[in-house]
């Protein structure tokens, strides 16, 4: 972006839309607390550095249909391009956590890409696949006293 | 500016057609949410008809004070008798019945002056925020599969009335990736709350896409093949108008050029050094910064050799979190006085004042004292 146009930077489009945009959620329970819908907000906070669409370099971190985590991070140099704009990376329901750990870190912090953002990517996947795990049944209530001797005798 | 950044043309199938446009200079505006916020509030302020209560309402009576003596307030009072309303309090705005407060006249300023000036600066700001992806996606379209913004279509497409029918429009919007947008706007119609919904505005819903076109070269058949779909809003190049532009106020309409409008609209904004060739003497804002980007300012050679270093390290140890007496507390004691060190090794407080005796005052002394 800053590349191609002297009139917009991403500080601008956040001095812009830092009071109003589609993605931010202003509740008054929290003390006014802002959050934001952005996909490409790691901690869906609203705030200049997780901001996914005012930023040329962003990564979201999302659980997908099969039961496994799809990152998708923006390519900088097509910002006028949407369409290219996105890179998406799938890791399926059996890949191993630690695997996509290691691949969300490296795909954040190698290269110059947005290394502030590591631990949060980090620390969404994990929440992601700990609510994709199975969840575990409440067994059955043994019974005790007189429902117990009733349950006997019908047997 | 180095080169001139350019724009593709997309075909009516969504592909590049290869040709490119040069980007007008319109979309490098100084982008100002003030001015287009002011602007827009005057523009919307003048569409408004004028409403006001009767005249007469709650005037209509002959009611006159009592007066003082019978132990009521002195309001005007309804006269006569035989109905309830004989007697009850009249024409005061606190009166049940009564005309309201300060009542509403129709010569109210409805209307707001703008400046000729002013408002072409926001249209231009308004359009070269309706060139940046990310004010589109901030004011919630969906343009995640548009393949570029500023989005613009082959005149070819439209031109000797080939685009008629709305079907073939909706087929044009998926093609260059504005489903989603339309999808967007049909699922947000929502039933108007209020008094509205008697007053021929029942429902509410998104705004769409903008189709701007050239009436010259496109010819003016594909308003009404555009004119069905929800949301979506066709304007001619030559007549612009911000509440399209930004409505609400909000920057970043979402954009459907035709080649033809987009070419000519180094013709109706000019630049900033050329005038417009039509509006008188008009030149386009310049902006105040030549680069707008504050980290890359900031962080610029020029910038970091003339600002100093910064002063200790990169975690400064924070001192003076908790105050400590220095009474108790040695090392703050030596912090704030060196000598103490020697002091407290030397035993000095320890020693009694080594005088001895204290020494008579002289016999002259006393002599001098007691001098009349």
């Amino acid at each position: 972006m800053a590349a191609e146009r002297t009139n917009v930077s991403n500080d601008l489009i956040w001095q812009l839309t830092r009071n109003q945009n589609a993605y931010l959620v202003r509740r008054n329970a929290g003390g006014g607390s802002q959050l934001s819908r952005d996909p490409l907000n790691l901690v869906n906070k609203h705030s200049f550095k997780y901001a996914g669409y005012t930023n040329n370099k962003a990564i979201g971190v999302h659980g997908n249909e099969e039961g496994g985590v799809t990152v998708i991070t923006k390519k900088p140099g097509s910002s006028q391009q949407p369409a290219k704009a996105e890179v998406k990376v799938n890791y399926g329901p059996k890949t191993a956590t630690r695997k996509i750990y290691k691949g969300v870190a490296d795909l954040t912090a190698k290269n110059g890409y947005r290394a502030d953002l590591r631990e949060e990517a980090v620390a969404r996947v994990s929440a992601i696949r700990r609510s994709q795990k199975p969840k575990k049944e409440t067994p059955a209530p043994k019974l005790r006293g007189a429902k117990a001797r009733k349950a006997e005798q019908e047997e | 500016m180095a080169s001139r950044p350019t724009v593709s043309i997309a075909t009516a199938e969504g592909k590049a057609s290869g040709a490119t446009q040069p980007l007008p200079t319109v979309f490098n505006a100084p982008i100002r949410s003030d001015i287009v916020q002011q602007v827009h509030a005057g523009m919307a302020k003048n569409k408004r008809q004028p409403y006001a209560v009767s005249e007469k309402a709650g005037e209509q009576t002959s009611a006159e004070s009592w007066g003082t003596g019978r132990a009521v307030a002195r309001i005007p009072r309804v006269s006569g008798g035989g109905t309830h309303r004989a007697g009850q309090a009249a024409f005061g705005n606190q009166c049940r019945s009564g005309r309201m407060f300060a009542p509403t006249k129709v010569w109210r300023k409805w209307h707001q002056k703008i400046n000729v000036n002013q408002k072409r600066f926001a249209t231009a700001s308004a359009l070269a925020a309706s060139s940046v992806p990310a004010l589109l996606f901030a004011r919630g379209h969906r343009v995640a599969k548009v393949p570029e913004v500023p989005l613009v279509v082959e005149s070819k497409t439209f031109s000797g009335a080939a685009l008629t029918k709305t079907k073939a429009a909706v087929a044009l919007l998926q093609a260059v990736g504005a489903g989603d947008e339309l999808v967007k706007v049909s699922k947000s119609r929502k039933m108007r709350a209020g008094k509205g919904k008697l007053r021929n505005r029942r429902f509410r819903q998104r705004r769409g896409p903008l189709v701007v076109y050239n009436p010259e070269t496109d010819g003016k058949e594909l308003v009404r093949a555009f004119r069905n779909i929800p949301g979506v809003e066709t304007s001619s190049v030559f007549a612009l108008n911000l509440l399209q532009l930004a409505p609400g106020g909000h920057l970043g309409r979402f954009i459907v050029w035709t080649s033809s409008a987009f070419e000519a609209l180094d013709q109706v904004y000019g630049t900033t050094t050329t005038p417009s060739a039509l509006k008188k003497d008009y030149l386009l804002p310049s902006n105040l910064v030549a680069n707008a980007d504050l980290a890359r300012l900031i962080n610029s050679s020029e910038i970091q050799s003339v600002v100093r270093a910064p002063k200790g390290e990169a975690r400064t140890k924070r001192a003076h979190v908790q105050k400590k007496n220095p009474l108790r507390n040695k090392q703050v004691l030596l912090r704030l006085n060196p000598y103490a060190a020697a002091y407290s090794k030397q035993k000095i407080g320890q020693q009694g004042v080594d005088g001895g005796k204290p020494v008579r005052a002289s016999e002259h002394f006393h002599k001098t004292l007691n001098e009349d």
